[in-house]
C-alpha cells in the first residue's frame, strides 16, 4: 500500500490543535475578554441528499455545444458571471454572494457508492479503503481549535436525528474516526438545549453541581479504566470509546463553568414554530434554517452542520417531502433513479429557496460594517451529482464569507486539467476561520480561485 | 431443474468423491493440493471474472496464495466454498466444473477451514463488549427500577441497517453527547423511583356525560352527547374527552372509564383507543398535538349492562407540559395558549372495517357510550411504593449504623444494576461518591443523596454495556440468554441458579429458555428480531398513491392536509407490522417448522386486514390465527403487507426490491449495494426507456447492459413473481393501466359496494406478467410456484439464513469463521427435527458458542 501523506498531515493538525486546547491559556481569562476583541468567524456545511438535476451532459457538466437547461440545478452554462436559470432562480437576490463550482468532488467517496458518499461529504474521508470508520470533519477540525470560545464548540443539525451507521450516515459531523456526532433534528430539544441550558435553575446549584460532577466523573473513569485492562484488543477498542466520551465530559466541565458566569443571550425568536414536526415540509424546514441562524447570530456557536436530508431517507418522513409537496408518486429517493424533469427541477428549486431563505436571513443581519453572511462561510451541496449512483462532480455552492476573503459572483469549472480536490476548498475555508491548515484529506493546496491568501 | 447442491446433497457427494479419487484429499498436503488441485480449478473456472483483468463484484482469485488454513485468505476461501456448494457459481451460462471436481475442491476447502478453527487460539474471539441498544436500555431500567419511563427518546436513535442485527458492536458508538442524556435519564429516572417520606397529595378529576333533553337536540338523529362515533362527532361531548387541571409531578395514575357500546348487527366489539395529552379532537386542537396511548378498551357489553374498564400509566411518560404549545407568532420564551395549563383523556373510536373513506352514516357505525371517566394519580397500594422500597428497604440497621446502611443498599443496587456479584472495592466506590454527592451538594436527605449516587450507577460503564470475559461466566450466561430472548436483564430465577453455577447444563438453560419465552417479555425479541431481519423500517413510510389506492388509508378527506393520515388512529398499515410480529411470535409458540416462512396455512388476521386481504368472516380487533385456502392467496412471510407494502414504490410494486428483499431476508444472500458509476435505470435503456411499459420491461432492458447484467440478472427474476401482489399488497392477477385515476367509492355513481366493485373491475384491464426465469432455476409463475420452488429446493439455504440471524441476534456480535460450524451443525439437528423453530431457538442457546468458552 502506498503512503499516504496527507493522513499524517491532518493528525499533525490536530495533534497541534489539541496541544492548543490543554495549554493553560484560558486560565483566568473570562469568555467575553476572549470573545470581545474578535469579529466572529463563521463556518457552516449543509447537505442535500440524492444528487441534483443535471441533464444535458455526462455526470452534470453541461456539453458546451448544447443550450443550457432551465431545470439544471447549475445555474448557468459556461464558467464566468453568474447567470441564473429557473431552478437557481432564489439566488438571484444573492448573485453576489454566491459562487458554483463544478467538477469537484472527495476522492475517499469516489468508490463507496452514490449513498455511502454523503458520509464524507464533510470528512473527505478514504472510507472504502483506509478510513472505514470515517474521521473528522471540517466544523470540527475548525472546533478544536476556536471552539472554546464561544458556549458551545459547534451545533450538528440534521433532519434525521442520530448517527445513522456507516455508510447511511445521519450525520454530517465527526469528531474523529469512529466517532460521529448524533444530529439534533427536533426543534424544541434544539431551542431548550441552546437556549435554556440550565432550564431557569440557581446558577448557584448548577455550579456546585458541575463540581462535584467533575469529581463523580473522576472515580466513574478510574473505576473503568480497572474494568478495560481485563478485556482482549478489539473489547478494549470498544470501552475506549466510553472512556473517551467521559474525558471529554470532563474536559467540558471547567468551560461550561466558565460560561455560566456569562449572561444567556437574549433571543428574538418571533414565528419561530417549535412545533412543527417533519410532516409539514417547508415549515419544519424553515424553522430547522431559523435556529441555526439564531445560534450563530447571538454566537453561541460559529461552527454548524446542517444534514437536511440523507441518503438513507427512505424510512423517514423527509423522503417523502417531493409526495407532501408535489404529489409526486415516489419518495426523493426515487426521483433521484428516474429524474424526472419538471419534478426534478421543482424539487431543487424548492430545496434552493429554503436554503436561500437562510442566506437572506444571514445577509439582512447587520453586524459591524457589514452583515452576518459576509462573516460566514457557507458549503451547500451534496456528494451525489445528478446519476444515480455516481460519486464524482458534486454540486457544490459556496456563499459568503466576503470579509473571509471569498469572492463571489462566479461559475467556476474545475474539470480535465483543471481538476483539483474539493477538500482544497476546505483547506480555504478552514484558513478563512482562522484555523491555519497546510492540508485537510486528499488537499493539494488552497482553492486560490475562490479566496485570495494574503 | 436446479443446478444448486446443498448441504445434505454435498455430504453424500463428498463421500462418493472421495471414494472415487485415486488420491483422497486427506492425503495430499494442503501445498500440494492447492497447486495441483485448487489452484488450476479456480483458473479454470473463475479467473476470467475473478482475476487480474476484470473483478466482478471486487473479488478477486488469482493472488490466493495460501490454503484456507492460513489466515489471510481464509475469508476469500469461504466465499468459495459458499458459492461452490450454493451451485451459484460459476454463473449457470459458463461452462460448468464436473460434479467430482466441484465436490473435490468443496470438501478440501471444508477440511482445511476447519482446521484453522480447531488449531486458533481461543484469544482471537470475536469482541462482544458493547453498549446496551435503545430498546435493551429502556427495558433494563424497567425490570431494574420496577417503574417503566419512556426514556429512550432523550437518546440519539441506534444506526440501522436493513437486515442487519443492530445489537453488535459495530453499530453501537458511544459519544459526549450520549453521556449527557444518559445523565439526565438517570436522574430523571431516580426522581421517580424514590420518593420522599411525606405521602403525596392525591389529584383526582371526574367527570359525566348524559343524553341531551330532545329539545336541546337541533337534529334528533346526530350522535348523542355520551357517545363517540368513528367520525360525525359533535363538539362540547364526550368525543372532546376529560380535561384534567391538576396532577403530581411523578407517580403512577389510574384512569376508570364506564363505557359500552351500540354495536351494529353482527359487531361483536369496538375498540376504544384511550389517549392522554393534550386536546387532539375538536376546535383549536391540532392533529400535531402531542399525546400518548393509554390503551386500547375492548368494548363489548352492550348499553344496558355498562361496565367500568381500568388503565394504568406513569404520568412522567405524557407530554403534559403545557409549554409545548404556543400562539403561532408569538414570543418563543413561554407565553401560552392552553390557559388554565391541563391535560385531556381522549377516547378515540378506531372500529374500522374499510369502509371509513367511503364516508358511510356515522350513526350506522358502532359508537361508544361512555358514562364518566375518573383520573387518579398517583396510585399506590402503600407508601413508600413498591420500587422505593425494593431499594430503600426496610431495616433497623437505616437508624442504627447509617454508613452500614448505605453499603447495604448500594451493594443490592449494585449487584443488580451490574448483572453480577460486585467486589467490595465497587461498593466503596459509590459509598466513596454518595459521600461526594452528600458533601458538596449540600444533600441533607439519605433519599436525595441516594438519587444522585445510583444514577450515577446508571452511566457507568458497567451497567450501561455488556462485558464479557471478566470471572462470572455463569451470569454472562444469564445476561446472554434474558437479552437474546427478553432484551432484558436477567430476572430473580435466573440470578440465582448463576449464582448457584447451575445455568450452564443444557438441560437447565433449555427449560429457563422454555421459560423465557412463554414470558410476555418474550415479545421484546420477537418485535426486535422480526423488525432487524425483515427490515421492516420502510413500511411506514412508503408514501401511497391515494389516486391509485383511495380506499387503503383512512386519510383526511379535505382542506389542506387532504390525504394525509389522520393522527392517533391505527391504519391497515399499522396492523401489518402487528401481522408480521404475531406470524412470527405464533410459529415460536407452536413450535412450527421455520419452512412456514415460506408457506403456511394460516395467517394472522384481525377484521381491517382481513377486509384487505379478502378473507371473510373475521371479526374484531384483536389478531388471531385464521386458517386460510388458496384462493386468498396468503400464507407464509411472502405474502403480508409489512413486506409487499415496504417493497413497493406506494404505485406500483418494485420488482427489485421485493427481490433484494427475498435474497437477504429469506435465502440469506448478501446482496451488494449497487456500484458507483452504474447509470439510473432510465439512462441505461436510453431512447428505448420510453418504449416500456413496465418496470419490469425497463429491467429487461437495463439487464441488456453488461454492467447491469451481472447483479440484475441474478436479482430481478426473485421478485418479478410478486408482481402478483399490487402496491398494498394484495393479490391481483389483472390492474388499472399505469397512471389511471382510481376512483374512491362515491354513493351516487357506484350506488353500492358491489357497484364499485364492478367498476373496479372494468377499470383492471392490465393483466400483470409474473413468470421469471429464476437464477440457476426453473421458470416460474407467480408466487405460488415460487414457493413451490423454495420449499423444494432452497429449503436447507432458508433454515441456514434463519439459523445465521438468531446465532448473531443472540450472541450480540458478528459470526465468524468458527461459527460457521456451529450453524452446520444446528442446521443438520434442526432438519432432522422437522426445523421446529422453537427448538431450533432452545438449541442455540445450548451451543458452546451461547453457553460460552469457559467450560467451567
Amino acid at each position: 500500500m502506498t503512503r499516504k501523506t496527507f493522513l499524517l498531515d491532518r493528525r499533525r493538525l490536530l495533534r497541534g490543535a489539541g496541544a492548543a486546547l490543554a495549554l493553560p491559556l484560558l486560565e483566568g481569562m473570562t469568555p467575553s475578554a476572549l470573545a470581545k476583541p474578535e469579529q466572529a468567524k463563521r463556518l457552516v456545511v449543509t447537505y442535500m441528499s440524492y444528487g441534483a438535476y443535471m441533464p444535458n451532459g455526462p455526470s452534470g457538466i453541461t456539453d458546451l455545444d448544447k443550450p443550457h437547461h432551465d431545470w439544471s440545478w447549475w445555474p448557468c452554462r459556461d464558467p464566468g458571471p453568474l447567470t441564473f436559470n429557473k431552478s437557481a432562480a432564489p439566488f438571484v437576490p444573492l448573485k453576489d454572494y454566491v459562487s458554483y463550482l463544478q467538477g469537484l468532488d472527495h476522492k475517499g467517496g469516489h468508490r463507496l457508492g452514490g449513498h455511502s458518499s454523503g458520509d464524507v461529504f464533510a470528512t473527505g474521508a478514504d472510507m472504502a479503503d483506509r478510513e472505514k470508520t470515517n474521521n473528522i470533519s471540517i466544523d470540527q477540525a475548525a472546533a478544536k481549535v476556536h471552539g472554546h470560545k464561544t458556549r458551545y464548540a459547534s451545533l450538528v443539525l440534521g433532519t434525521e436525528g442520530g448517527t445513522g451507521s456507516y455508510g447511511h450516515s445521519k450525520t454530517l459531523s465527526h469528531r474523529g474516526p469512529g466517532r460521529p456526532i448524533p444530529a439534533l433534528h427536533r426543534p424544541r430539544e434544539i431551542f431548550d438545549r441552546m437556549f435554556r441550558p440550565y432550564a431557569g435553575r440557581d446558577l448557584g446549584d448548577v455550579r456546585r453541581e458541575l463540581a462535584c460532577r467533575r469529581s463523580v466523573l473522576d472515580l466513574v473513569l478510574e473505576q473503568s479504566k480497572d474494568l478495560d485492562k481485563r478485556l482482549g484488543r478489539a473489547d478494549q477498542q470498544k470501552m475506549g470509546e466510553y472512556l473517551e466520551s467521559i474525558r471529554d465530559a470532563e474536559k467540558r466541565i471547567e468551560r461550561v463553568d466558565r460560561w455560566t458566569h456569562e449572561p444567556m443571550p437574549e433571543v428574538d425568536a418571533d414565528g419561530v414554530r417549535l412545533d412543527v414536526t417533519a410532516k409539514q415540509p417547508e415549515e419544519y424546514l424553515r424553522c430547522m434554517y431559523d435556529l441555526l441562524f439564531l445560534a450563530l447570530q447571538t454566537d453561541l456557536t460559529r461552527y454548524a452542520t446542517f444534514m437536511t436530508e440523507s441518503e438513507d431517507s427512505v424510512s423517514n418522513e423527509v423522503g417523502n417531502y417531493s409526495n407532501y409537496l408535489f404529489g409526486y408518486s415516489g419518495n426523493t429517493h426515487d426521483i433521484s433513479h428516474k429524474r424526472p424533469d419538471v419534478i426534478s427541477g421543482k424539487w431543487d428549486h424548492w430545496r434552493a429557496t429554503q436554503h436561500a431563505y437562510f442566506l437572506e436571513r444571514l445577509r439582512s443581519a447587520k453586524e459591524g460594517d457589514s452583515n452576518m453572511l459576509d462573516n460566514t462561510v457557507v458549503l451547500w451541496g451534496s456528494a451525489h451529482p445528478h446519476q444515480a449512483h455516481n460519486t464524482q462532480n458534486y454540486p457544490i455552492q459556496v456563499a459568503g464569507g466576503g470579509a473571509l476573503g471569498f469572492e463571489h459572483g462566479r461559475l467556476h469549472r474545475f474539470v480535465g486539467p483543471d481538476k483539483v480536490p474539493l477538500a482544497n476548498l476546505f483547506v480555504s475555508m478552514l484558513r478563512s476561520v482562522g484555523v491555519s491548515a497546510e492540508r485537510f484529506a486528499d488537499s493539494t493546496g488552497p482553492m486560490t480561485e475562490l479566496r485570495r491568501e494574503s | 431443474m436446479p443446478l444448486s447442491i446443498h448441504a445434505n446433497q454435498a455430504s453424500l457427494l463428498f463421500a462418493i468423491a472421495l471414494g472415487a479419487a485415486a488420491v483422497s484429499a486427506q492425503e495430499e498436503s494442503p501445498r500440494a493440493f492447492l497447486k495441483a488441485v485448487a489452484q488450476p480449478f479456480l483458473d479454470a473456472h473463475c479467473v476470467r471474472c475473478h482475476g487480474a483483468e476484470k473483478q466482478k463484484g471486487d473479488i478477486t482469485l488469482h493472488d490466493l496464495q495460501a490454503g484456507p488454513a492460513a489466515a489471510r485468505d481464509a475469508e476469500r476461501w469461504e466465499l468459495v466454498l459458499d458459492m461452490l456448494r450454493s451451485g451459484e457459481m460459476p454463473p449457470e451460462e459458463e461452462p460448468q466444473p464436473d460434479g467430482g471436481e466441484r465436490q473435490r475442491l468443496v470438501a478440501w476447502v471444508d477440511r482445511e477451514l476447519r482446521a484453522r478453527v480447531a488449531s486458533q487460539a481461543a484469544g482471537d474471539a470475536l469482541p462482544t463488549t458493547r453498549r446496551l441498544t435503545n430498546a435493551e436500555y429502556h427495558n433494563t431500567m424497567r425490570d431494574l427500577l420496577g417503574v417503566e419511563l419512556q426514556l429512550t427518546d432523550n437518546l440519539p436513535e441506534d444506526p440501522v441497517r436493513p437486515y442487519r442485527a443492530n445489537n453488535t458492536a459495530d453499530f453501537l458508538l458511544m459519544g459526549l453527547e450520549q453521556i449527557d442524556r444518559y445523565e439526565e435519564n438517570a436522574r430523571r429516572a431516580m426522581a421517580s423511583v424514590i420518593v420522599d417520606p411525606a405521602e403525596p397529595k392525591i389529584h383526582r378529576a371526574r367527570q359525566s356525560w348524559a343524553i341531551e333533553e330532545q329539545r336541546y337536540m337541533p337534529d334528533p338523529t346526530a350522535m348523542q352527547r355520551d357517545e363517540i362515533g368513528v367520525f360525525g362527532n359533535r363538539n362540547r361531548t364526550v368525543a372532546n374527552g376529560m380535561r384534567i387541571f391538576e396532577w403530581p409531578e411523578t407517580g403512577a395514575f389510574r384512569l376508570r372509564i364506564k363505557a359500552s357500546a351500540i354495536l351494529p348487527e353482527g359487531v361483536t366489539e369496538l375498540p376504544l383507543r384511550v389517549m392522554l395529552g393534550h386536546d387532539i379532537v375538536g376546535i383549536g386542537a391540532s392533529d400535531l398535538s402531542p399525546a400518548e396511548l393509554v390503551g386500547t378498551l375492548r368494548v363489548k357489553n352492550r348499553v344496558d349492562e355498562p361496565e367500568v374498564y381500568e388503565l394504568t400509566g406513569r404520568i412522567e411518560n405524557f407530554p403534559s407540559k403545557p409549554e409545548h404549545r404556543y400562539r403561532r407568532g408569538g414570543k418563543i420564551d413561554g407565553r401560552l395558549v392552553i390557559t388554565p395549563p391541563h391535560f385531556t383523556v381522549t377516547a378515540l373510536n378506531v372500529y374500522d372495517d374499510g369502509t371509513l373513506n367511503d364516508r358511510p352514516d356515522p350513526l350506522t357505525m358502532p359508537r361508544a357510550v361512555v358514562e364518566w371517566m375518573e383520573f387518579e394519580a398517583p396510585v399506590f397500594a402503600q407508601w413508600p411504593p413498591a420500587h422505593h422500597a425494593r431499594i430503600l428497604f426496610e431495616s433497623p440497621l437505616r437508624a442504627s449504623d447509617p454508613r452500614a446502611y448505605v453499603r447495604a443498599v448500594l451493594e443490592r443496587f449494585l449487584a443488580r444494576a451490574f448483572r453480577r456479584p460486585v467486589t467490595e472495592a465497587e461498593v466503596a466506590r459509590y459509598e466513596q461518591i454518595h459521600q461526594i454527592v452528600a458533601d458538596e451538594l449540600g444533600l441533607k436527605t439519605l433519599e436525595a443523596s441516594m438519587r444522585e449516587t445510583l444514577a450515577m450507577a446508571l452511566v457507568s460503564p458497567e451497567f450501561l454495556y455488556h462485558v464479557e470475559g471478566r470471572g462470572h461466566p455463569q451470569h454472562e450466561l444469564a445476561c446472554r440468554l434474558s437479552y437474546f430472548l427478553w432484551r432484558s436483564m436477567p430476572d430473580a430465577e435466573l440470578l440465582e441458579l448463576a449464582r448457584r453455577g447451575e445455568l450452564r447444563d443444557p438441560k437447565v438453560i433449555a427449560k429457563q429458555a422454555r421459560r423465557l419465552l412463554a414470558d410476555g417479555r418474550a415479545q421484546e425479541f420477537v418485535r426486535g428480531f422480526t423488525s432487524n431481519w425483515l427490515s421492516l423500517s420502510k413500511l411506514p413510510a412508503v408514501p401511497i398513491n391515494l389516486e391509485r389506492f383511495p380506499r387503503f388509508l383512512y386519510t383526511i378527506a379535505r382542506g389542506e392536509r387532504r390525504g394525509q393520515e389522520i393522527a392517533n388512529r391505527p391504519t391497515v398499515r399499522d396492523y401489518m407490522r402487528e401481522e408480521t410480529f404475531a406470524f412470527v411470535a405464533e410459529l415460536i409458540r407452536e413450535n412450527e417448522s421455520l419452512l412456514r416462512v415460506v408457506d403456511s396455512e394460516f395467517a394472522m388476521l384481525n377484521q381491517r386486514l382481513a377486509v384487505h386481504y379478502g378473507v371473510e368472516g373475521v371479526m374484531g380487533h384483536e389478531l388471531r390465527r385464521v386458517s386460510v385456502r388458496p384462493e386468498h392467496h396468503l400464507g407464509g412471510l411472502l405474502t403480508q403487507g409489512a413486506f409487499l407494502v415496504g417493497t413497493s414504490t406506494g404505485t406500483a410494486p418494485h420488482p427489485v426490491y421485493r427481490g433484494v428483499w427475498l435474497r437477504e431476508a429469506i435465502l440469506g444472500d448478501e446482496v451488494p449495494d449497487p456500484p458507483a458509476d452504474v447509470p439510473a435505470l432510465e439512462e441505461s435503456a436510453g431512447e428505448t426507456a420510453t418504449a416500456a411499459t413496465s418496470l419490469k420491461d425497463l429491467l429487461r432492458i437495463h439487464r441488456t447492459k453488461e454492467s447491469c447484467r451481472d447483479c440484475h440478472a441474478r436479482l430481478d427474476p426473485w421478485g418479478i413473481p410478486f408482481e402478483e401482489y399490487d402496491a398494498t399488497g394484495r393479490f391481483s392477477r389483472r390492474v388499472p393501466p399505469l397512471g389511471g385515476r382510481v376512483q374512491g367509492f362515491d354513493a351516487r355513481t357506484h350506488k353500492d359496494l358491489e357497484g364499485y366493485r364492478a367498476y373496479l373491475e372494468e377499470l383492471s384491464s392490465v393483466a400483470v406478467d409474473a413468470s421469471a426465469k429464476l437464477p440457476n432455476g426453473p421458470e416460474v409463475e407467480g408466487v405460488a410456484e415460487l414457493k413451490r420452488y423454495l420449499l423444494e429446493h432452497r429449503g436447507d439455504d432458508i433454515a441456514r439464513n434463519l439459523v445465521r440471524r438468531l446465532l448473531s441476534f443472540s450472541l450480540g456480535r458478528r459470526l465468524g469463521l468458527r461459527d460457521r460450524f456451529v450453524v452446520d451443525q444446528l442446521v443438520r439437528d434442526a432438519a432432522k427435527n422437522g426445523y421446529k423453530l422453537q427448538d431450533l431457538i432452545i438449541s442455540i442457546c445450548q451451543t458452546d458458542a451461547f453457553l460460552g468458552g469457559d467450560p467451567k
